[in-house]
């Protein structure tokens, strides 16, 4: 139905912004709102004349549990970004690489030179995320692992990078090493020398600082890669 | 407080509605929360109904963010529409204006609230026009017939509809919904004329 032209609008779109009009000439108001353009135009001009800013010794905090209840009710975890793709966590997470890896540097002087054996490449490991590539390789006596990323990434102060085998034959992730950085040289467990085949997978998922509390990953996995030598 | 740039940024990335729709739409609400929450105060009279009126006005925000109007002048009004409206409808069926509307005895003093309930100091993020708009919306309330701005003010600051202005005001229905008409009319009239007139 069509609202009257002119002065009536007007006055209509006044008292809308007013907040005066009521019940069903709201409802009829708010229908020509949808399906009369000049009205929503017209209501637009209203709305940049009177729009006083309120002040701010009006404000009142809400209670703590407002946020929480409507997070829950309009299901909202479903649109929020993984953890690696919050740009606070990355915010954090350089401020602790940047401390970790000044304090890093200069432990680093103090220690005597690892003594070099030769390593071979076996595996590439990269993440849906660009994390950082992280290339492994194993000494010829097949005991040492050496992984070195293409950028320094370092864990935060709560969490550790734990690095796992998906063997080649399947079955469930063995834990090879617990990592406070993605650039590490380690001896494997006794039981795994040997296991590092091609077929078999490396993997790095994110653990609470220590490791994994349960023996299998249950963090996110950032990086993965196939043993290719 | 957010300025108008980033609160119309945020709706717009709430309604887009992917990875990210959360994190908007919570800063949306810790920003501007305490402000939607006063706003339904003033007209529910009630704290309670309040939290209520701002979970619902926040439910709508987060349904129809996609058809907030990206051009809109002042998103954060776009927010207090649509809170006051909840808030209004609130009030209309909890019969708050039997219970205990004035519990916040609305104002005599509509020139003195004027300047409590509303900041007419230019803020930073505004334009020039946001500015010129602000000062002009300011003379000319100040310019309205006293019964005019004092039905005005009510209205707007506690949700009355006529029939409280009446019986608040104690004065018959036509006489009140006249002012108001009249206070809006004359109000646009004034605003418009500023705006053609020498600044």
């Amino acid at each position: 139905m069509r609202i009257g032209n002119g002065t009536k609008l007007d006055a209509l779109c006044g008292e809308y912004v007013l907040g005066t009009l009521r019940g069903a000439a709201r409802r009829r108001f708010e229908r020509a709102l949808r399906e009369e353009p000049r009205v929503a135009l017209q209501l637009r001009y209203w709305q940049a004349l009177f729009a006083p800013r309120y002040s701010k010794m009006i404000e009142l905090q809400p209670s703590p549990q407002g946020w929480r209840r409507l997070e829950r009710e309009l299901g909202l975890a479903r649109h929020r970004a993984p953890w690696h793709r919050r740009a606070a966590f990355w915010r954090a997470w350089a401020a602790a690489a940047t401390a970790a890896l000044a304090f890093g540097i200069g432990f680093q002087l103090l220690r005597p030179a690892p003594e070099v054996t030769p390593l071979l490449e076996i595996a590439q490991l990269t993440g849906k995320v660009d994390v950082s590539r992280v290339t492994a390789r194993l000494s010829r006596d097949g005991r040492t692992l050496e992984l070195s990323a293409a950028r320094a990434v370092l864990a935060g102060p709560a969490q550790s990078y734990e690095l796992w085998l998906l063997p080649a034959e399947g079955g469930a992730p063995v834990s090879l090493a617990v990592l406070g950085s993605l650039d590490a040289r380690f001896a494997l467990p006794p039981g795994q020398v040997g296991r590092l085949r091609t077929g078999a997978k490396l993997a790095v998922s994110v653990e609470p600082a220590g490791g994994s509390p349960t023996g299998a990953p249950t963090g996110a996995v950032i990086l993965v890669g196939e043993i290719t030598a | 407080m957010l300025d108008d740039k980033e609160v119309r940024r945020l709706l717009l990335r709430t309604a887009a509605r992917d990875e990210g729709s959360a994190e908007a739409f919570e800063r949306l609400y810790r920003s501007c929360a305490p402000l939607l929450l006063g706003v339904a105060r003033r007209i529910v009279g009630r704290r309670e109904l309040a939290e209520e009126v701002l979970h619902d006005g926040y439910c709508a925000i987060w349904r129809t963010a996609e058809s907030f109007d990206a051009l809109a002048a002042q998103p954060v009004a776009w927010m207090v529409a649509i809170v006051r409206n909840r808030a209004i409808d609130v009030r209309a069926s909890h019969d708050v204006s039997r219970v205990d509307s004035y519990h916040d005895a609305p104002d005599d003093d509509p020139e003195g609230a004027l300047d409590r309930l509303f900041d007419w100091s230019p803020d930073e993020g505004d334009n020039e026009d946001r500015r010129r708009a602000s000062k002009w919306l300011r003379d000319c309330l100040g310019k309205l017939k006293a019964a005019e701005r004092q039905a005005l003010v009510l209205a707007y600051e506690h949700g009355l509809s006529h029939g409280d202005l009446a019986a608040h005001l104690r004065k018959p229905l036509g006489t009140v919904k006249t002012w108001v008409r009249r206070g809006m009319a004359n109000l646009r009239e004034c605003v418009e004329a500023c705006m053609v007139g020498p600044r």
